[in-house]
């Protein structure tokens, strides 16, 4: 299957898994931090809002490090776009468009709800793909192994409910 | 120092939006086991991460000699329950954390309504903490977390 940017053919599954644990393994040998992505969010979260929660050192002393690298996420993908066709803005998004097949404000509405799952689970969690799914498992951590499987079943589940069984049709 | 993070999150953003972690399509396939990509792409950094983390931990300092400190993430009935949620999220948008801010960088129009998203669902986890703690047993704010 070809990506939906520019239609390329993606790099192969050795090469991408291998680059992604060099660049976990070079984060923690050379800067000392623990990959994580979702925590980013947090700190996000805590440049406007003041509760004790997003207050705490974990989450102050974690902005000089995650807030660039957040910044280096959007980064890659637009140099991604960049050397590959070149940036423009686009709506494209391949199989949802004959599977959920909403306009431009109802993409968005779903996007936004999805999103909402994302940082309320992560949060919840204590981690995602990146914290839990590859950091989490590399180090034989338990907490990792149950939310990765959890995370593993819910996305399997609600994409057989949408894309086999066609849940979202009533959308449209 | 900041400029080597940005760097590191521009490696890390370009590999997943080439490898296909960041497409929408490529995520759907994997749900759907139609695709090996993604379950490849776990399996090769798991296996090769492990013996890697494993040599750092035993020599026990990074390379410019400082104590090296990895924090554990604790287990509570969120890890479950939020892994679950958080999955839900996954095949909605068909982003995980990392890629929403790779297709924004991508320009992706409708990564920004998944980014939104999140930051209101982390905003209101934040915002639900002290009541959320007693339900799902989270550990209190002040407490730092344990380092092995």
């Amino acid at each position: 299957m070809r990506l939906i940017l520019h239609d390329l053919t993606p790099l192969h599954w050795a090469a991408g898994g291998a680059a992604i644990a060099a660049i976990t393994l070079a984060l923690l040998f050379v800067t000392n931090r623990r990959l994580g992505i979702s925590g980013g969010f947090e700190d996000l979260c805590s440049l406007a809002l003041p509760n004790a929660y997003f207050r705490r050192g974990a989450v102050r002393s974690a902005r000089p490090w995650r807030l660039p690298f957040l910044a280096g996420l959007v980064l890659g993908g637009f140099l991604s776009a960049v050397l590959s066709g070149g940036w423009t803005p686009t709506w494209s998004l391949g199989a949802f468009a004959t599977v959920v097949g909403l306009g431009h404000a109802g993409t968005l509405a779903w996007m936004f709800v999805g999103g909402l799952f994302i940082g309320f689970g992560t949060r919840l969690a204590n981690g995602c793909t990146s914290g839990h799914g590859i950091f989490g498992l590399s180090n034989f951590e338990w907490p990792s192994l149950v939310s990765t499987a959890c995370f593993m079943a819910g996305g399997i589940l609600t994409t057989q409910a949408i894309h086999r069984l066609g849940v979202a049709s009533w959308l449209s | 120092m900041t400029a080597l993070y940005v760097a590191f999150g521009a490696a890390f953003g370009f590999v997943l939006s080439r490898s296909g972690a960041a497409d929408y399509g490529l995520v759907q396939g994997m749900f759907l086991f139609e695709e090996f990509q993604l379950y490849g792409i776990m399996a090769t950094a798991v296996l090769l991460t492990a013996p890697g983390l494993w040599w750092i931990r035993r020599r026990g300092h990074t390379a410019l000699g400082e104590p090296l400190k990895v924090e554990l993430k604790p287990m509570t009935r969120g890890t479950a329950v939020g892994g679950l949620l958080f999955g839900v999220g996954w095949s909605i948008t068909g982003m995980c954390p990392g890629p929403i801010l790779v297709n924004i960088g991508e320009g992706k129009v409708y990564a920004l309504a998944a980014l939104a998203g999140a930051l209101v669902g982390a905003g209101l986890f934040g915002s639900l903490y002290p009541r959320l703690q007693g339900i799902f047993r989270l550990p209190p704010v002040a407490t730092p977390r344990p380092s092995r």
